[in-house]
């Protein structure tokens, strides 16, 4: 596939309407409380009695953080009481063994991935006992095939910490580093002296992680170009494995930290869309591969090979090496998924999460069971944002359908993006140009079934693509 | 039956007919029988269904009524041990016969459950052995659907390792779908891997390990549930001896 990626500012413009990130099909405000604990039971339990059951993913949501950001959207809790990470390893704890009971042992965990929040709010030692007890209950692995990441603050941690962090097992890392500009910092109340970001990146390396990825984010209040670029060239020598450009999106109505951003300190859309300009200037003239929505990677980095061998898969981790893996939801309002089958989601409230496993329930909130026609878009979807293309035929003999027939409203959709010049709609294939890679999430919602009736009704409130 | 009346209504025994316009009746119990003892035959048959999955048709212990024969979908048939375990028997699939091994002391020696949505013909056996008293085509194929059933267990007794087992145990199912009239290389695996491994005598994790090493290997390739035998000569090679019986 065509690995290529290019910027137009004026069909940026042009695309840039709010849409999902498509980490799953459907998304999550499509989740119901039809779903329930019974039905997952059920599900898990029978997941096991494939001849070859699928291995396993495990995400854990460490919520607490001891300070907010103001950009922030994800789910957390913002304290300086260190105990409430002890009070909530007790609850995990349990959760983790009500979890585990429900899948053999023999299948083995392929994936982990501690996000937040800040994980590193945990102590080494609550780290320690906390992994200590997944492996205890789980089939972890030890080769490095295995993808056992940790979303780390780098103000949390020195180099004893990354030792000890390895040392439990994790072989990835990601440092949320956002903008090295004091300005930007200081209006977002993320401040972390450039050098000690730097410092951890290289401390991650000596200490045994084999893969470090820095997040950084464009749009934030105060960002320049110039000051952009700087923070881009610093990060780019540094050379990280993957590199993921977030675009900032300012909805203060959902997200409460982000109303201590000051009005004026705001990212004009001008700027915004400079600073996308020069990150994929930057990131591709040095060498970065463009891997899909915000993700870039280096050549020999397993996403960049996966991607030109055709292999990309797309999961609740964003983009990644594994398919077909069952993915445990572990903490305040992780996500799990089971087969094409099953999603879940836990409670978002602390509360809720936690009341529920003091009773000796699975904290679950909501979640969705796939249709055979959520099947069908997903894999459409899931083609576009790997593959970057889709044979018509294969699709169809895969689904038993006419591509054409089947998809024949959406495919008028997309008329205008391929005048436009984002895809190639030809009868043997769909092909998403270089132009297009960048706005493809504007191709996979002509896919979204439930998309179409609640932007009439003006009620879905998602990020902007750009 | 009477002799009042000359013939049953058309519309009466055209519903009853399960016999003769049957896909499985050259392998189930009409095997072999001229038409007029298959008539007799289907007399006696009333089809039943849907089974549905986890649905049991009897139990042990159960005064023996009918006999079984599979019409569509999957059974297994188990025990439960002493301790709780439960021990795997037998899968019996469309056109086999459950229940055979109840016919002395006329009571079920097992449990027989459905693992899928299945059908059954019910066959009332005080009604089957009268008619194989006059019928001779009718127990000769009794006989030799009893002698099947016992050659089955032989191979489980043998010295077998897993890889053996497992080839066996594909190409007896093979055979039996294609017998069926199904494709033989793509395979439906209605029960679990549990069940299988209980089945062969083999633990869980070693049956997964052995159907890897067989995708790994280019014998068969699976997905989810679906098991495609892609090389069925060396499948063949490895499991002929286990599934001798078969």
């Amino acid at each position: 596939m065509g690995v290529g990626v290019r910027f137009d500012a004026a069909m940026v413009r042009r695309y840039d309407v709010a849409g999902p990130r498509y980490t799953s099909y459907p998304t999550a405000p499509q989740f119901t409380e039809a779903v329930g604990e019974g039905e997952y039971l059920r599900t898990a339990r029978a997941s096991n009695d494939d001849p070859i059951p699928r291995p396993l993913s495990i995400y854990v949501h460490v919520p607490f953080c001891t300070a907010p950001c103001f950009y922030c959207g994800c789910t957390r809790i913002i304290t300086r009481d260190r105990t409430a990470g002890a009070r909530y390893l007790s609850r995990l704890q349990r959760e983790i063994e009500l979890q585990a009971r429900l899948f053999d042992r023999d299948r083995n965990v392929d994936q982990l991935h501690f996000g937040g929040g800040t994980p590193t709010f945990l102590s080494d030692a609550e780290l320690a006992e906390l992994m200590r007890f997944i492996r205890h209950s789980f089939s972890l692995r030890d080769d490095s095939q295995r993808e056992y990441s940790i979303e780390v603050d780098p103000r949390t941690v020195d180099d004893a910490r990354l030792a000890a962090i390895a040392g439990q097992g994790f072989n990835r890392i990601s440092l949320g580093v956002q903008d090295f500009d004091p300005e930007v910092q200081k209006a977002v109340n993320r401040i972390q002296p450039r050098e000690d970001v730097l410092a951890v990146i290289a401390g991650a390396r000596c200490n045994g992680f084999q893969s470090v990825s820095v997040d950084l984010i464009y749009g934030l209040p105060r960002q320049t170009e110039a000051g952009f670029a700087r923070t881009l060239e610093q990060v780019i020598a540094a050379r990280p494995d993957r590199i993921a450009a977030y675009s900032y999106a300012h909805l203060p109505q959902t997200f409460k930290a982000q109303t201590q951003i000051r009005n004026e300190d705001l990212c004009p859309p001008e700027i915004k869309l400079a600073l996308l300009g020069v990150t994929i200037d930057k990131l591709t003239a040095a060498g970065y591969v463009y891997i899909g929505m915000d993700h870039f990677a280096l050549p020999g980095d397993e996403l960049s090979v996966a991607l030109a061998k055709g292999s990309l898969q797309r999961n609740f981790q964003g983009y990644s090496t594994h398919a077909g893996l069952d993915l445990i939801g572990l903490g305040m309002s992780a996500i799990g998924q089971l087969g094409d089958e099953l999603y879940i989601q836990n409670h978002r409230l602390l509360d809720d999460w936690a009341g529920a496993l003091d009773v000796g329930r699975l904290p679950i909130w909501r979640g969705h069971r796939l249709t055979r026609e959520d099947r069908i878009r997903r894999a459409v979807i899931q083609d576009l944002m790997c593959r970057g293309e889709l044979d018509v035929r294969e699709f169809g003999e895969r689904f038993d359908l006419d591509f054409s027939t089947h998809f024949s409203e959406e495919l008028d959709g997309l008329a205008t993006l391929a005048a436009d010049g984002l895809i190639q709609i030809e009868p043997a294939r769909l092909r998403v140009t270089p132009l297009g890679r960048l706005l493809v999430r504007a191709i996979a919602m002509q896919f979204d079934a439930y998309l179409k009736p609640q932007i009439e009704s003006g009620k879905q409130r998602f990020s902007r693509i750009v | 039956m009477g002799g009042h009346a000359t013939q049953p209504s058309l519309n009466l025994y055209q519903l009853r007919r399960t016999c003769s316009t049957c896909s499985l009746s050259e392998l189930c119990l009409p095997m072999g029988l001229a038409p007029g003892d298959m008539q007799r035959l289907e007399e006696l048959v009333t089809p039943r269904g849907p089974v549905n999955e986890s649905e049991h048709l009897f139990r042990i212990g159960d005064p023996l009524r009918v006999l079984y024969a599979v019409r569509g979908g999957f059974f297994k048939t188990y025990l439960v041990e002493a301790n709780g375990r439960e021990q795997v028997l037998g899968f019996h699939l469309p056109g086999e016969l459950i229940g055979l091994d109840a016919i002395w002391p006329e009571k079920h020696q097992c449990n027989a459950i459905a693992l899928n949505t299945a059908s059954v013909c019910e066959l009332p056996y005080a009604g089957i052995a009268d008619l194989g008293r006059q019928v001779p085509g009718l127990q000769h194929s009794m006989l030799r659907l009893l002698s099947k059933e016992l050659a089955l267990s032989h191979s489980l007794a043998g010295d077998f390792s897993a890889e053996e087992r497992v080839a066996g145990f594909l190409l007896s199912l093979s055979s039996r779908m294609k017998a069926r009239g199904y494709s033989a290389t793509q395979l439906t695996l209605a029960m679990s891997r549990r069940d299988i491994a209980n089945y062969l005598r083999l633990a869980t994790e070693t049956v997964s390990r052995v159907f890897s090493r067989f995708e790994q290997d280019g014998l068969v390739s699976v997905d989810r549930r679906e098991v495609t035998l892609r090389d069925p000569e060396k499948l063949g090679e490895l499991g002929r001896c286990f599934s001798a019986g078969w």
